[in-house]
């Protein structure tokens, strides 16, 4: 079995939804299922028919087809079986291909296994497994382990639905039928049911819609029976699971093989400390990453979080106790048995007579209801309504402004950070900063560039001084504005000296 | 790849996942529905025919009401679960995944008379049989939809072993695959897991029971434990 070439999407499914998957499948391969299975069960319906009627036992025509239904059940399942893991085979494919398939399990389920209500799952573990005797038991006993009540389940409600199309058919064609086609044996029932032609001729009707309803139903219960199985060998062996190691591996096989054969060496060299150390190198690279991305040592025990979670805790919200009193009566109150009116008949009609006039009342509110609607829906119909205006007030109101740049940045900003607008300085210098890094970097940078593509281009820069000042720039700017946290007044001097605030010469 | 689930992407980007209901599990609901409106209905008119004329009316009234009213009630104040939809855990919502609103629920109840032609839902059956979604005509016309709303049958949770974390990036899908593998190592036969595990050598450089625990300690980091 190679599980890449599964037509089915697999993840673990509810029992339900493993039935509604064979409804699916049966969809998706309808003309194979169906072509094959008419070619293979009409000529046996014939031969059926046409033994009842030699033998002069017109039940037989009901009863033989029904019996068989085993045998014709193996057509569904080849189709999907294929049509599941290979190509859907042609109806021909199927008709041959039933030779190969084992015949000693269907006979077994044509004759001490016809009444199994497991039919629909078990048949599939017989036919596509092939395992043998003694296996096959100890199998049947793991997978029925769930699947037991949920195959009697499905038989039942496939009963129930091949009941329905039974009873709809039958009904159809009664009403369809115009009254004066019917033969006069039919006008009168109890008369005709007289006459063994008129009964012969209900089975013959009977055995043809069975026939047919059975061609509707039959590979819809294989289909969900087959999903079933299906959705319980998933489970088992954890086929979706499986397909997606298989993907991955062959991904990091191709992606880099040097590296993989790296790591394998690691892993089957003699030292088996070699295959502990790769990871633990691997993760130490890792850390040090983010330690790189954050500029910040991760295990810095932030204080000033450190004393705030300490106050929030203080909050009488977060994990005090609470003492709560109230009242609750000491005697239980004793129902009181109220004693029922004898003339129950009086009372009776006095609410029916109430009711009565309440109906009445309900009519007519419901009449003048309807009136009112009526007219101010003739009333309005040509009136379009105007929609009311709703603006969609804006949380917090950006700081950065489009504006355009002041020549002098340093002292525009200086003269924001001397008012308290501590924010706005910040933005108006990593704009700007920003804007003149792009002049001297001779790129055009997108609007939506974020504060991580600046330190990229940062890098770009020779001069490693300018470079440390904007990656501080940007790192300023960042804590202001995603975490509130201000650089001080001397700090923020430095960062307005020098490039790229002072327009210095290149 | 065949599959029940009908995929919606909302404008912003997230893809909600509807896993339509077919005909088994909407069938065994309808007949909850039935015979538990059965049972109150003939509770219901016994209790009434002590009031004579007046209380066949009501009776009649009741009829009326458990055949249309307790659906469309059911489905829209109620999480679109009548109370055999929500023993067979199924929901009704709107072909977008929203729950469904008063006139749709409305609609696909009064279509409820075309679904069940010639009585019995014949034509209903076949409708589900045919339409991707299992939808009938009823659902159909009203834009809505029968899912299933129980949650997937998952593993247990991922067992404790010190994280690490993965020597190389992966996808979002494969990323849940590992974790997938850990959860449900435990419904595995041993032999199934290092089965599955050796399949990823080239990740853990292990066989074995080694490679299991391996890939337990990458589902750890993954779900970010130390």
């Amino acid at each position: 079995m190679q599980l890449e070439r599964i037509g089915v999407a697999l993840r673990p499914r509810t029992t339900l939804e493993a039935m509604d998957l064979g409804a699916v499948m049966l969809r998706a391969h309808a003309r194979q299922v169906w072509s094959a299975w008419f070619a293979f069960t009409l000529p046996i319906f014939i031969v059926c028919q046409l033994i009842a009627w030699l033998t002069g036992m017109p039940w037989l025509g009901l009863f033989l087809p029904w019996w068989l239904r085993p045998l014709f059940d193996r057509i569904p399942l080849y189709v999907l079986s294929h049509a599941v893991f290979e190509r859907t085979p042609a109806w021909r494919e199927t008709l041959k291909g039933q030779m190969r398939w084992p015949w000693v399990r269907t006979i077994a389920a044509l004759t001490w296994l016809r009444l199994d209500t497991h039919r629909s799952v078990r048949m599939p573990m017989e036919l596509l497994e092939g395992v043998s005797k003694q296996q096959r038991s100890a199998r049947w006993r793991v997978l029925s382990r769930t699947l037991g009540g949920q195959a009697s389940g499905l038989t039942w409600t496939s009963l129930l639905f091949e009941l329905v199309v039974f009873i709809s058919i039958c009904t159809f064609t009664l009403w369809l039928l115009p009254g004066e086609a019917l033969p006069d044996s039919m006008r009168n029932l109890t008369q005709a049911f007289q006459l063994p032609a008129f009964k012969h001729a209900l089975i013959w009707i009977a055995s043809f819609v069975t026939y047919v309803s059975m061609s509707m139903i039959e590979p819809l219960y294989v289909a969900s029976g087959f999903a079933l199985y299906l959705n319980r060998r998933t489970q088992l062996e954890a086929w979706d699971i499986d397909l997606m190691f298989r993907r991955l591996r062959q991904r990091l096989l191709d992606a880099g093989l040097a590296a993989v054969l790296l790591i394998c060496l690691g892993g089957f060299g003699t030292a088996v400390h070699a295959a502990e150390a790769t990871p633990a190198g691997a993760s130490s690279s890792a850390q040090a990453g983010i330690a790189e991305a954050f500029h910040q040592p991760l295990d810095d025990k932030d204080a000033s979080f450190s004393r705030e979670a300490n106050v929030v805790y203080l909050d009488p919200r977060f994990g005090t106790k609470h003492v709560v009193t109230h009242w609750v009566p000491r005697l239980t109150p004793k129902k009181i048995d109220e004693p029922l009116p004898s003339s129950s008949f009086v009372f009776a009609d006095l609410v029916a007579g109430l009711v009565n006039v309440l109906m009445w009342a309900l009519l007519g509110v419901a009449i003048v209801a309807l009136i009112i609607f009526i007219v101010r829906r003739v009333r309005f119909s040509g009136v379009v309504l105007e929609r009311p205006e709703r603006t969609l007030s804006a949380l917090k109101t950006s700081t950065v402004q489009e504006s355009a740049l002041p020549d002098d940045l340093a002292a525009t900003a200086r003269e924001l950070w001397r008012d308290g607008h501590r924010r706005e300085a910040l933005s108006l210098l990593y704009r700007g900063s920003m804007q003149r890094a792009a002049a001297a970097l001779h790129i055009q940078v997108p609007v939506d560039a974020t504060e991580s593509d600046w330190l990229r281009h940062a890098k770009a820069l020779d001069d490693p001084s300018r470079r440390d000042q904007l990656v501080s720039i940007v790192r300023t700017w960042q804590l202001a504005a995603y975490a509130d946290r201000y650089p001080g007044d001397t700090e923020f001097a430095s960062l307005l000296s020098g490039w790229p605030v002072q327009r210095v010469p290149l | 790849m065949l599959d029940t689930v009908r995929e919606i992407e909302t404008p912003e980007g997230v893809s909600l996942r509807l896993r339509a209901a077919g005909a088994f599990g909407r069938a065994q609901a309808w007949l909850i529905d039935l015979l538990l409106r059965a049972a109150f209905f003939f509770i219901g008119a016994a209790f009434f025919g002590v009031f004579g004329k007046g209380g066949a009316g009501l009776g009649m009234l009741l009829l009326f009401a458990i055949t249309w009213v307790y659906s469309v009630v059911c489905e829209v104040w109620f999480g679109g679960q009548t109370i055999g939809k929500r023993s067979m855990k199924l929901r009704v919502v709107c072909a977008d995944g929203t729950p469904v609103t008063l006139i749709p629920s409305v609609v696909r109840n009064l279509l409820r008379v075309v679904d069940a032609l010639p009585g019995l839902y014949g034509v209903g059956l076949v409708c589900t049989m045919i339409d991707p979604s299992a939808r009938r005509i009823g659902d159909i016309v009203a834009g809505t939809i029968v899912v299933h709303a129980d949650a997937l049958p998952a593993g247990s949770k991922v067992p404790m072993v010190p994280s690490q974390l993965l020597p190389v990036p992966l996808d979002p899908d494969e990323q849940a695959a590992l974790i997938d593998f850990a959860e449900r190592a435990g419904h595995l036969t041993v032999q199934r897991q290092e089965e599955l595990a050796d399949i990823l050598v080239p990740l853990t450089g292990r066989e074995g029971t080694a490679a299991v625990t391996q890939l337990t300690a990458y589902a750890n980091g993954l779900l970010g434990r130390p």
